[in-house]
């Protein structure tokens, strides 16, 4: 039996076979996604969209940015009101199943989301805002695409984030959701090869790429829950990349082995407290803002993630993200929230809790997700710095499916929650219209009913305005919303958590970030030379003056050059699942669940573990001995 | 034909009252599978669109309409579709059912073979320091916590000897036939002693005791005072006890099954236990109701086979019931 164990133990691990010039890399996935099919909604992993996306293309890359590099389409051009783009596609496009990609694809695909597809991640884009109008192909590589209301920002939303589906493979499907287990054709630089539902993935290089051959030859994905063993995979070599974010506790562990390196990448994510704002005592936009005053949220950067991350803004939108405010900031000041509070009429009541002129306390449930360590932390802090304040808060643990009960408008009036903690991820905060999206009041656009439910009718018409608007009012106009929101706090942004990911580097040292969307994107894995210049189009429509002469700048991210903007991403508190993209995300909770969301805590765990091993092993080995010393008094009955 | 009757009839009201449980419980814990399916995010979706979207599920309407259509799905052995995975659920857990078998199988063999031994060792000569000794042993080990079980032994012989594969249960890719085998076996090798630790506390100390209670037996004074060896009269005394050994043994089973969900999560191991978890936290009902469903019967037929194994091994059962 032993013996049969040391062989076992000996025996090198069953390898894929390889030869020496492919590049295979394994990465660990932190939850299972399906079979990538677009219009399902993600289910699970903050990174889905950057995985569909190593399969499928978008017109333009990235949603992150007002400037996108042109992808699929070289370029589009706006007319006089903006409702409709003239865009055009690159030529020598071909689907993993060799049909060529033609303006039929785009046209269909954005047609398809409206009539069969739904809303959803993707799907929101083109039903809700903008909303699409019709498609009408020009020629093979033009077409034109009109929309409802005016769309200033069509290159990043939705060109820069709606997947092209083939029109060859999904006209006809009547219901795209029920298929969870095929394999996706799309144009990307990776073709799916094989899916094992919730178990692994099998990627391989698409080698004609319209940008360049992939650096990497086959990707390997395994789905491994638990965030002890993605790292002990990591360290053993069984694992090249985890798209977990390493947590605070790991970094040094993962810093001192030599065959690992730490690559920073920018995400656009926050984690924000937001209130109930239809509740009676936080109707009051004096008290939350009394209450965002008492956070101190360069505490809670410190405690949670050790410091590594930015402190959260008033203003809400991400420091990085197109639309920032010039100043953000977060103003901190305990006494002036107190005698805010005080001259309100807010006086304290028996225990220290206030209580408002109507008789109102101030005592709330702080909902936060119990698969999520930090955010459990956070509420513990949120709760400490508060009771300063004199307002009660009790911090309430459950899972995401729970929490998104109680965020749903009950039968009987508004959702039961009082404050929640969640994450935002990048999807949330790049989308230039998020603000109208999570804080328009509800009923007449948006989904604000399952955020705050704040209601502000200034703030509405300026974000209105700002959805047809151009650019430049675009901007003046969120400006303007996000002043109002510092004032009022209908949600504090508590901190932008920076981004880490664990790799090795003999595998595959080309992991770079890609703002707004971490490491783990196409670009990563794609050559970073300049490609040659396209044959010139042959198009009756002028060259989009946006057109920039596509390739090059992409290739923008070197590797490594990524110095990244300031927040850096947090680790996934694993599996956050909040994270409220527009769509899904919530899903992300729900299915988050999927995300596991296992502690952080792996460099504790070793100390832990020396010690059971020691204890346990004293009182195995000290039993074991006593029993082999006694072997002699064989014979005697003992009774 | 009668005692048969009886029999059945109480294996049916046992059946039936955990398909009524099975379909129950998920069904109390806050929040449902909308929360999954319509996240609140996508926008508030209407009711009807609601409807629509859990009838594809067969979760539609209210709930006695849902255990109706339940009952009559269950009936043609359709376990309906998971949310999760839009797979069948039958599809679903028949991909994983075979790794949960291989690894709680495994381990209740070993356990049972490792708690006899040392059940019998120690019950055999009660209190004396062997005793004493093993007796610490398999109480401390089973007073740790299977996670903290599973993970020493990843980090020591996964990650810092790198003796095994840290997690999986196969690797992707294709293997040839061997290599396949190696590689399961190699993989099973670390969850499978850890399941196995987990589930040797309760069987030793049932050996130890049934042991206990044999050589307190008038035979075994007997035969020894008519001269039998020691390891005659032991054997004899084995074999009595290992009656209620079966019994506990055979329940370990469907505990192991429940006890393998930490084990499964720590080793990434895609068993039952660990898609039971994860349905939990989607709330995916009829993954849910599938796996439940299955783990009671597994019970319930280990309980079954239990009864019916009794009188074969011991002789004074098979004639009482006799008289039925």
């Amino acid at each position: 039996m032993l013996a049969l164990l040391m062989i076992l133990a000996l025996m090198p691990s069953a390898a894929v076979a390889q030869d020496d010039e492919e590049v295979v890399v394994r990465i660990g996935l932190h939850a299972a996604e399906k079979n990538l099919n677009p219009f399902i909604s993600p289910t699970a992993l903050p990174i889905t969209h950057d995985f569909t996306m190593l399969v499928y293309d978008t017109l333009f890359w990235s949603q992150a940015t007002l400037d996108p590099e042109p992808w699929l389409a070289t370029g589009a051009e706006p007319s006089d009101d903006f409702r409709t783009w003239t865009v055009s596609l690159r030529e020598g496009v071909t689907w993993h199943d060799g049909m060529p990609f033609t303006a039929e694809d785009v046209a269909f695909t954005y047609q398809y989301f409206t009539d069969v597809g739904g809303p959803g991640r993707y799907g929101h884009h083109v039903t809700d805002h903008p909303k699409f109008a019709s498609a009408n192909v020009i020629d093979d590589l033009t077409v034109e695409l009109s929309f409802v209301d005016p769309v200033s920002t069509f290159m990043m939303l939705p060109g820069g984030d709606v997947p092209i589906v083939a029109k060859h493979i999904w006209e006809g499907v009547e219901d795209p959701l029920a298929d969870a287990t095929s394999l996706q054709i799309g144009t990307g630089p990776y073709r799916m090869v094989d899916y094992d539902p919730n178990t692994s993935y099998r990627l391989e290089a698409n080698e004609d790429y319209f940008k360049g051959k992939p650096l990497v030859d086959t990707l390997i994905m395994p789905v491994i829950r638990d965030a002890q063993a993605a790292f002990a995979g990591l360290q053993t070599g069984e694992l090249d990349f985890v798209t977990r974010n390493v947590p605070a506790p790991l970094i040094a562990q993962i810093e001192a082995n030599d065959e690992l390196a730490l690559a920073e990448g920018s995400r656009m994510q926050s984690m924000y407290l937001m209130f109930n704002t239809r509740k009676p005592a936080l109707r009051d936009p004096l008290v939350r803002k009394a209450m965002s005053m008492a956070l101190d949220v360069q505490m809670i950067v410190d405690i949670v993630e050790g410091g590594l991350g930015v402190p959260g803004n008033d203003t809400w939108t991400h420091p990085e993200s197109e639309f920032a405010h010039p100043t953000g900031g977060h103003e901190f000041d305990v006494d002036a929230a107190n005698a805010m509070l005080d001259d309100a009429g807010y006086s304290a009541g028996d225990g220290g809790t206030r209580v408002s002129a109507d008789g109102v306390p101030l005592e709330f449930t702080l909902l936060v997700n119990a698969t999520a360590p930090p955010q459990i932390r956070a509420g513990e802090l949120v709760a400490e710095q508060l009771e300063l304040l004199g307002v009660d808060i009790t911090v309430e643990p459950l899972d995401p499916p729970a929490i998104g009960a109680m965020r749903r408008p009950s039968p009987d009036g508004p959702p039961t929650n009082d404050m929640f903690i969640a994450v935002f991820e990048s999807h949330a905060h790049a989308d230039p219209e998020h603000l109208y999206f999570f804080f328009h009041t509800p009923g007449s656009g948006g989904v604000g009913v399952v955020f705050s439910g704040y209601s502000n009718p200034e703030f509405d018409a300026l974000l209105e305005e700002g959805l047809s608007a151009t650019i430049e009012d675009k901007a003046a106009l969120i400006e303007q919303a996000q002043d109002i929101f510092a004032e009022e706090q209908p949600a504090v942004t508590l901190y932008y958590p920076n981004g880490r990911w664990a790799y090795r580097p003999a595998a595959f040292d080309g992991w770079a970030s890609d703002p707004g969307h971490g490491v783990f994107t196409k670009r990563s894995l794609l050559p970073t030379a300049a490609e040659p210049e396209p044959e010139p189009e042959p198009t009756e429509v002028p060259e989009p003056a946006a057109a920039e002469e596509p390739e090059d700048e992409a290739e923008a991210e070197e590797p490594a050059a990524e110095p990244t903007e300031a927040p850096e991403v947090e680790p996934e508190p694993a599996d956050d699942a909040e994270q409220e993209t527009d769509a899904d995300d919530e899903q992300e909770s729900a299915s988050a669940g999927a995300v596991e969301s296992d502690s952080d805590s792996g460099g504790g765990l070793s100390g832990l573990a020396v010690g059971g091993i020691v204890v346990a092993a004293a009182a195995v080995l000290g039993g074991g001995a006593m029993a082999a010393r006694s072997r002699r008094r064989e014979g005697t009955v003992e009774d | 034909m009668n005692r048969f009757a009886k029999i059945a009839g109480q294996y049916s009201l046992v059946i039936f009252a955990a398909i009524v449980l099975n379909f129950a419980l998920p069904r109390l814990a806050p929040g449902g599978p909308i929360e999954y399916l319509a996240p609140p995010a996508d926008g508030l979706v209407s009711e009807a669109d609601r409807e629509a979207i859990l009838e594809r599920f067969d979760l539609g309407g209210s709930t006695g309409q849902q255990f109706v259509t339940y009952l009559g799905n269950l009936a043609q052995g359709d376990l309906g579709t998971s949310i999760r995975d839009g797979r069948s659920v039958t599809d679903v857990i028949g991909h994983r059912i075979g790794w949960s078998i291989l690894l709680v199988g495994t381990a209740v063999v070993l356990s049972t073979v490792l708690g006899v031994a040392l059940g019998f060792a120690s019950g055999w000569r009660r209190g004396s320091r062997r005793d004493i000794g093993i007796l610490t042993a398999v109480l401390a080990v089973d007073a740790l916590p299977a996670f903290f079980v599973g993970l020493m032994l990843l980090l020591i012989f996964s990650v810092q000897l790198g003796w095994f594969p840290v997690y999986g249960a196969v690797t992707p890719g294709d293997l040839g036939a061997w290599e396949w085998i190696f590689d399961v076996l190699q993989r099973l090798v670390l969850p499978g002693i850890t399941l196995t630790l987990v589930g040797l506390g309760s069987v030793f100390v049932v050996a130890r005791s049934a042991m206990i209670s044999e050589t307190g037996e008038d035979y075994v004074f007997m035969a020894r005072a008519k001269g039998l060896d020691e390891r005659r009269v032991r054997r004899h005394a084995r074999r009595n006890a290992l009656l209620p050994v079966s019994t506990v043994s055979l329940l370990g089973f469907s505990t192991l099954v429940g006890a393998a969900t930490v084990v499964e999560t720590v080793f990434s191991y895609p068993g039952l236990g660990s898609l039971g978890f994860e349905a939990v936290r989607a709330r995916d009902y009829p993954l849910l109701q599938g796996v439940f469903l299955l783990f009671a019967l597994l019970s319930i037929a280990v309980n079954l086979l239990n009864d019916l194994l009794y009188p074969m091994l011991d002789p004074r059962v098979r004639k009482v019931g006799q008289h039925d």
